[in-house]
């Protein structure tokens, strides 16, 4: 698509459309598809209002253009995200943009990128079913307020339902 | 007394009990039957394990909900975090391709979900099955006088369509339930700020906590009212990094609106954990019980 008619300086934008295709076999990664761009999701965001860089607007721009590459990286701005949701309140459009950045975190996950918080509470919840670990000192804190102990997770149950069945895989496709 | 399936979550009775004792003792009070739950789990969280794998997320989500459907019973959270997963999962699996999804895993572990328990947040189930006045029939110890900021936080109210709570651009339900309390809310000018919880990089939550301590401290209340335990750790916790980061000293005590609840229903200052705190809510000692007892109802 070598083109001379593009002016000076600027490259021509390719979509990556696979890209836009796995983010679409996320629960609510389709969304993006329908945004127009009128900044409504950027005044009451407060990671945009108290950041330099985040912006929910040029997120679902990449996302249209299919610029997973700038997305999908160690330290993505995406973890800037505080899910407040304003942005969804304020789309004209129904986005949800604090949901399509989810399911590009979704993403992330697949290619195993996590910040290291993250994935630290990410496997207490895999491991314990719970995310805040126990101890024998919480129990202790517990008797103090007249509470019971902890009880454990079922944890065969949980571990159970993580696992993609064989054919959703398939379905998703 | 009306029975509700209890979700008591993660954060609240591991790191915080004092706000569980507070439920447990408050409820009953408002004509509320609490029933607990057998083999909950995190709910899980809207932030972390969410962001890892929806379907899995969904998934666990519909397994609690399915506790409170073998019970027969609506389910009240008392975390907004909480609140948000199981609210949202029951908005997503009216969808029949991701609850057909999701029933093709719970039937690994014998179980379907149906769609059969409503979710809700303790303090809108108080609003919408005892009411205000309830709550304040229930005070042996009006905290006339006392100043509370309130901050809403995110998930109780949005997104608005799925949580269907109460109008997210002028919210009313707290300030009603500090009414009910004998005390005064005031709005302070950041009230729609969110606590920066989920915010993963350091100076977007410590700016966005200034940004909103600054105008608590400009209304002079004496109280930060939430109704989330993450907002309370940040508020909290979060507070002394904010202090030590800009030089303020606000002084802000949060407290978790059922533990103000607990002590205006009589319950002792001393038994409310308030010691666990970073900065306590120590004005509240200025009110006496109503009675020598204290602890009959007076109207």
């Amino acid at each position: 698509m070598a083109d001379n008619s593009q002016p000076k300086g600027s490259a021509p934008v390719r979509i990556d459309f696979e890209f836009r295709r796995e983010l679409a076999r996320k629960i609510e990664g389709n969304l993006a598809s329908f945004c127009y761009q009128c900044g409504a999701c950027v005044g009451d965001c407060p990671a945009a209002t108290y950041s330099d860089e985040f912006n929910p607007r040029e997120i679902m721009l990449k996302v249209l253009y299919g610029l997973g590459s700038e997305l999908l990286v160690e330290d993505s701005i995406l973890w800037q995200c505080t899910n407040c949701y304003n942005c969804a309140e304020r789309c004209p459009q129904e986005v949800k943009p604090a949901e399509v950045i989810i399911s590009l975190k979704n993403m992330l996950a697949d290619r195993g990128i996590y910040p290291t918080t993250v994935e630290k509470i990410i496997e207490t919840f895999e491991k314990t079913g719970r995310t805040t670990p126990l101890s024998p000192a919480v129990d202790r804190q517990r008797e103090r307020f007249g509470l019971p102990p902890m009880k454990p997770v079922p944890m065969d149950e949980i571990s159970k339902l993580l696992e993609p069945a064989p054919d959703e895989e398939a379905d998703a496709e | 007394m009306k029975p509700f399936a209890f979700f008591p979550g993660c954060l609240i009775p591991v790191r915080y009990p004092a706000m569980e004792f507070a439920i447990r003792h408050t409820l009953p009070n408002l004509g509320i039957e609490i029933v607990d739950l057998e083999g909950e789990s995190c709910c899980p969280d809207p932030i972390y394990f969410k962001s890892k794998d929806k379907v899995a997320w969904l998934s666990v989500a519909a397994r609690n909900l399915t506790l409170a459907e073998d019970l027969g019973l609506d389910i009240f959270t008392n975390c907004s975090g909480c609140t948000a997963t199981l609210s949202e999962a029951y908005h997503l699996l009216k969808d029949e391709e991701l609850r057909d999804k999701v029933n093709k895993r719970l039937k690994r572990i014998g179980r379907e979900y149906k769609g059969t328990s409503r979710i809700r947040h303790v303090t809108t189930l108080v609003r919408d099955e005892a009411g205000y006045d309830a709550v304040r029939k229930s005070v042996v110890r009006p905290l006339d006088g006392m100043k509370m900021a309130i901050h809403y936080g995110c998930h109780l109210l949005k997104p608005s369509k799925i949580m269907n709570v109460d109008d997210p651009n002028n919210p009313e339900v707290l300030e009603k339930m500090v009414e009910a309390l004998g005390a005064t809310p005031v709005r302070h000018r950041n009230w729609y700020l969110c606590c920066g919880k989920a915010c993963q990089v350091e100076d977007i939550p410590l700016n966005m906590m200034r940004a909103l301590l600054s105008t608590v401290k400009d209304e002079e209340a004496e109280i930060l009212c939430l109704i989330c335990p993450t907002c309370f750790s940040q508020f909290d916790h979060g507070q002394m990094k904010v202090s030590k980061h800009f030089g303020d000293d606000f002084h802000i005590p949060p407290v978790y609106y059922f533990q103000l609840l607990a002590f205006a229903q009589g319950i002792p200052y001393e038994k409310l954990g308030f010691d666990h705190q970073r900065f306590k809510p120590e004005s509240l000692k200025r009110y006496v019980p109503a009675s020598a007892g204290g602890l009959e109802v007076v109207n």
